[in-house]
Parts: C-alpha cells; structure tokens; sequence
C-alpha cells in the first residue's frame, strides 16, 4: 500500500482518497468479524479476486486511453469455454496458446474496429460482447464443458497451486500487476496511452502513432482476458457457455473505483487493483458477517459511494465541499 | 344488414375452411427461454423437434426467445397472427409475458406453460402448466440430507441465482421439510450462487472461513454443488462433508461416482420436452387436464444411480 501511495500518478494529496476508504472498511469490518483479517480469509479474498483482477488490468489500460472495453466479459466465457473443452482434445500444452492466440484475435477487431476504423468503442464492445457470446454458443453447441481428469493435469497448477506458500492467481495477479505499472508509469509506451487518452488530438500532432496505440490497448485486454480464463478454467475446471456474464460491469466498477478516469487520461494500475480488492473485501465481509443476500447489494451500493466520496474528499481535502 | 350478413357468412366459411385445413394436421408453436445458454435447454429443444417428427400429425413451429421477454411477446403475437393450434411457452418472465398469453387466451389458443411457470395472475389464461415441481424437489433435498446426517449437524446453503422462480421454490421447498422433518440439523447460513460454479466455489470459501464445522451442503443445482465441492477439497475439508444438490448434471454425476458427493434430484430435459409437447396434445384433444402437470424427478444416490443415464449437460 506504501507502493501505491508512492508510485500513484496525479497530485499528492489525490493518491489518498482510496487508499482511506480502503482502510477505513478494513478496520469496520474486521470491527464486526474476528475472522476477517485472519491470514485464510485474507488469501482467499486475495484468490478470489484474481481473475476479476487481472481482467481489470487490461481494462484501466483501455480506459486510460480515453475507450471502453465491455467484451471482456463474454470474452472471458469465450476464452474458457475455448481452453477446458480444448484441455481433454489436444492437451493443456496445445490448448493454452490456442485460446491465447484466438482470444488475441477477438482483441485485434476491437482493436481495429475501434483503433483503425475509429468507430465509437462503447457501441464496438458492446455489440462484441452480445457477437461474442454468440460465438461461444456456436462452437460449444450450448453444451456445459469440463475437464474429465481433474486430479491428474498440471493444468490445475494455475487455479489450484501455490508457489513458496502463496496461491498461483495471487501471484499471476500480482506480476501482472506490477509488469503493467511499470509500463504504464515509466515507458514510452505508457505515456502514449496517456497522450491519447487525455488529449487524443494533440498526441496526433506530436506525432505518436494514436490508431497503433489504441489497437495495442485492445490487444493487452484481450491478453489479460485469456490470462484470466487460464485461471477461471483451471479453478473450476470445467465452463459454462456464459460463465463471464456480468463479470465486465464488476470489472468496470472496480476501474472506475480505483479512479481512472473514464475520460482516459489518467488512472494507474495500482489503484485499480485497490479497486478490485475492495469490491472482493465487501463481497467477503458481507457474508462473514451473515447479511442476507438482499441487504447485500444495498450495501455494497452505499459502500461504494461512501468510498467515492471519501475519494473525492480527500481530493478536495475536506469532507464537504460544494465546489471541487 | 344484408351486408353484415354476407360479412358474417364470409367469415363463417374462411373459418370452415381454416378448420379444414388444420383438420389433419395439429400447428403448435413454441416460444423458449434462451436456447443454448446451457445444455440444459439446448437438449430440451432437441428432444421436443424429435418428439414432434415421431409424430406424423404434428406440425411445430419453434421459436426461440434468446432469454429477452420483449422478443418472446413479439412470438406470441407472430404465433396467434398464424393461427396456431396451441402455443407452448417457457416464460423469460413469469410476471411479463402474462398479458402475451392473456391475449392468446382471448384468441381461444390454449396456452400451455412449460418448465417454469408464469405468475399467479397469469393461471386463470393457461390451459396447463408442464414441468418439475421445484418445491417437491427441494423436499427431496432436505429428506436426502437429512438421511446423510442422520438427523444431527449444521449446514449451508447455496442457492440459485436471487429473484428466480426456480431458486426460490427449491429453496422453499428444502427449508420447510428440513425444518420439519430434522429439526437437529441447523442451516448455519443461506447465501446465492447465480447458478455459477466460479461463485458459488467463492461462497463456499467464505463459509469455510466463517464456521469452524460444517456437516453438509445443499446447493440449488450440481453444478454449483460441484463448485462448493471444489473449495472444500481445496480446503482439505471435504472428507465427512455431505454435498446434495439438485438438476443432477454430468459432473455431479461423476463427482457421485467417485464417492464425494452424497445426493442429487435426476431431472431429464428430455422428459421435460416430451411432457411438454403431451400436454399439449392431451389439452387439444379435449382431455380433462390439471392446471399442473408435473413430471416425475427421482431421487438419485451413489446407490441408485446405475438405473441413470449420464446426463448429457
């Protein structure tokens, strides 16, 4: 956390908002249940979060550069359809670059469709999302798949294993994580993408290639999308044909919590993931302090908006404030 | 005068005529949920073409509403402009395809409901409901786990997805027996799983965080059963822990096969297809009916389950 404070871009007093309100709900809810902060439960939230996680990875990229990906949830059904039904075909070595390769091709027409044509990405994605489910629903015949010898694949290292004592997804997430801040703060390639996000036209004249660099943000979405299918398949071990339903508008929630601004132009991977660990920590507290269902989602709304507004009043450095 | 006459004796015979026509052969149309969203339904439409071509004076019209209650109403309109015989429908909406099936009704085309039913003000249109009797399968569930506890010990549950007719009755259902039949076994707590493996493996996590012990699961479906399977194993604490679900599927089955996993109630879309279509054709032969016709969901347990099939979903 002292990471995201330091390397988090934008003024300084902005870093906090989230990191706050982060905290302030750990310490409320570990206040109401013994078992919240207790290491299992804080690896398993950790776990959970992963695929959600690296998905939204991708997505802060998109919207950094001032579009939209709403595909990625019925990317991520077609993804993993593609990779557990192809497992017991032609073996997890084949089948993994397979999906990587067809799920990159899905990004490449968002890319192109979206980058090249420079057609609106919200109406692209969306209509992607309904096109790609549709795929999924051609291929798999509107039949469930599974891995038949769950117990004897090494596929299950990326869902179900764990290096030096931490589970494979938080790793993967956490990499990722990093790998794309490093990116997006210090390479070249991450300051066109905010160049292009934040002032599409004034990046054209200073001559940064703009089609290029938002084909190539589609591209690492749909990467962080099969990434996260090797996961979701190898936890589950098996798919649903909509398996990913829903899982864009979480996605989307957690960027936007963390700050990126859906303007583009500005945001940071590190506060996305803060976004999606605090969605996770809701979700999870809310059960281990036994709220029904129903109460749930009401509270989960009124989270979220208490977190944007500590956010924002960070920002302004006072709790009310008519003006920003 | 003399003009509304002929306009009635026109009509008299485009009717005669229209009679004639459909005389030899019986036009059903059906509107369906969302095909293909899950084998379920995709082998439900499979078994209801075959079922229709086994029968030589049937003639079906099959639509498919794509899980979008607005298309399927534009269906029931489509299917009484066509002057169907009888329309069969499997509600997106039990509440908003009522006023669809009300004007069917009006037109004199039986409505036929199958698989889930449509809401209470919608039962004085339809001719028969067909499907499963989620209430009777949540009974099966509780008397299974209770037998697997033997009366005594605390579990979960995980239910389908929240708002849906199908979760709320199995729940209904599972908690009223258990609650009468075993009152030594407590539900420690009820959470949804929207009918998802990867979440309900999450619920599942959380409750194996929350309680110390645990003796059992029901889940609303397998394949969410297999999902809180999955963490328990994951967990190292699946040994001694009793997992019912319901709509056995292809992996409870096995997961059945292998001994982790106690119960399931066996319900066929095939036979939910066959059901519906008979339904169907009992109503237009005049035959006295029940509004709710409920086909047979077994029971089904490690020790009964050779006298099933794998199901294909």
């Amino acid at each position: 956390m002292l990471l995201t404070r330091l390397k988090a871009g934008g003024p300084a007093i902005a870093k906090q908002g989230i990191l706050v309100a982060f905290i302030v709900f750990m310490i409320a809810f570990s206040l109401m249940s013994d078992r919240f902060l207790s290491a299992d439960n804080i690896m398993s939230v950790f776990r959970q979060s992963a695929i959600i996680g690296v998905m939204a990875i991708g997505v802060t990229i998109v919207v950094i550069g001032g579009n939209l990906d709403l595909s990625v949830g019925s990317m991520l059904s077609f993804a993993t359809v593609l990779v557990v039904d192809l497992h017991d075909k032609i073996g997890p070595e084949l089948a993994i670059p397979v999906m990587v390769m067809a799920t990159l091709c899905l990004g490449a027409i968002n890319g192109f469709l979206i980058g090249i044509l420079r057609l609106n990405s919200l109406i692209v994605t969306l209509g992607m999302l309904s096109a790609i489910q549709g795929l999924v629903l051609i291929y798999s015949g509107g039949q469930n798949v599974d891995i038949v010898d769950q117990s004897g694949t090494w596929f299950a290292i990326f869902g179900r294993g764990a290096m030096f004592g931490i589970a494979t997804p938080i790793i993967i997430f956490g990499t990722l994580a990093l790998i794309f801040h490093i990116i997006m703060t210090t390479m070249p390639f991450g300051r066109r993408v905010h160049a292009v996000g934040g002032n599409p036209t004034a990046s054209v004249f200073s001559g940064i290639p703009r089609s290029h660099v938002v084909f190539m943000t589609y591209l690492i979405s749909a990467l962080c999308v099969a990434i996260a299918a090797i996961i979701l398949g190898s936890r589950v071990m098996g798919s649903q044909n909509n398996v990913g339903q829903g899982y864009e508008l979480q996605v989307l929630a957690a960027v936007i919590l963390g700050g990126t601004s859906l303007l583009g132009g500005s945001g940071s991977i590190l506060r996305t993931v803060l976004g999606v660990l605090m969605l996770a920590f809701i979700q999870n507290g809310l059960i281990l302090m036994g709220q029904p269902y129903y109460t749930q989602r009401l509270v989960t709304w009124a989270v979220i908006i208490v977190a944007v507004w500590l956010d924002v009043a960070a920002k302004r450095g006072r709790l009310f404030s008519p003006i920003a | 005068m003399r003009k509304s006459i002929r306009l009635l004796m026109t009509s008299c015979g485009a009717l005669a005529l229209a009679g004639a026509a459909s005389a030899d052969t019986i036009r059903i149309g059906i509107t369906q949920n969302n095909v293909g969203i899950d084998s379920y339904q995709t082998t439900y439409e499979r078994a209801f073409i075959e079922a229709a071509e086994a029968n030589p004076d049937v003639e079906v019209i099959v639509l498919d509403a794509g899980g979008d209650v607005a298309r399927q109403i534009s269906q029931m309109q489509d299917l009484i402009q066509q002057n169907v015989d009888a329309i069969i429908i499997w509600p997106t909406d039990g509440q908003a395809v009522v006023p669809a099936v009300r004007n069917a009704h009006r037109e004199g085309i039986p409505v036929i409901v199958t698989n889930s039913n449509i809401a209470e003000a919608g039962m004085d249109f339809i001719a028969a409901f067909s499907g499963p009797n989620n209430i009777q399968q949540g009974i099966y569930s509780a008397e299974m786990m209770c037998d697997a506890l033997d009366g005594e010990g605390q579990i979960v549950q995980i239910t389908g997805m929240p708002g849906y007719t199908t979760a709320i009755e199995r729940q209904q259902g599972f908690d009223d027996r258990l609650a009468e039949l075993c009152p030594g076994v407590t539900q420690l707590d009820i959470q949804p799983g929207d009918w998802n493996r990867e979440r309900a493996q999450r619920t599942m996590e959380t409750f194996l965080t929350r309680f110390d012990d645990i003796d059992g699961v029901y889940s609303g479906d397998d394949n969410m059963g297999v999902g809180a399977l999955n963490a328990a194993i994951a967990a190292d604490r699946a040994e001694g822990m009793v997992f019912i679900g319901a709509t056995n599927f292809a992996v409870g089955y096995d997961a059945m096969a292998r001994g982790e996993y106690w119960g399931s109630v066996y319900q066929s879309p095939v036979d939910d297809a066959r059901a519906a279509l008979q339904t169907a054709l009992d109503v237009l032969a005049g035959e006295d009916v029940p509004k709710l016709n409920y086909f047979d969901t077994p029971k089904i347990t490690r020790d009964n389950m050779d006298e099933f099939d794998r199901p294909v979903f």
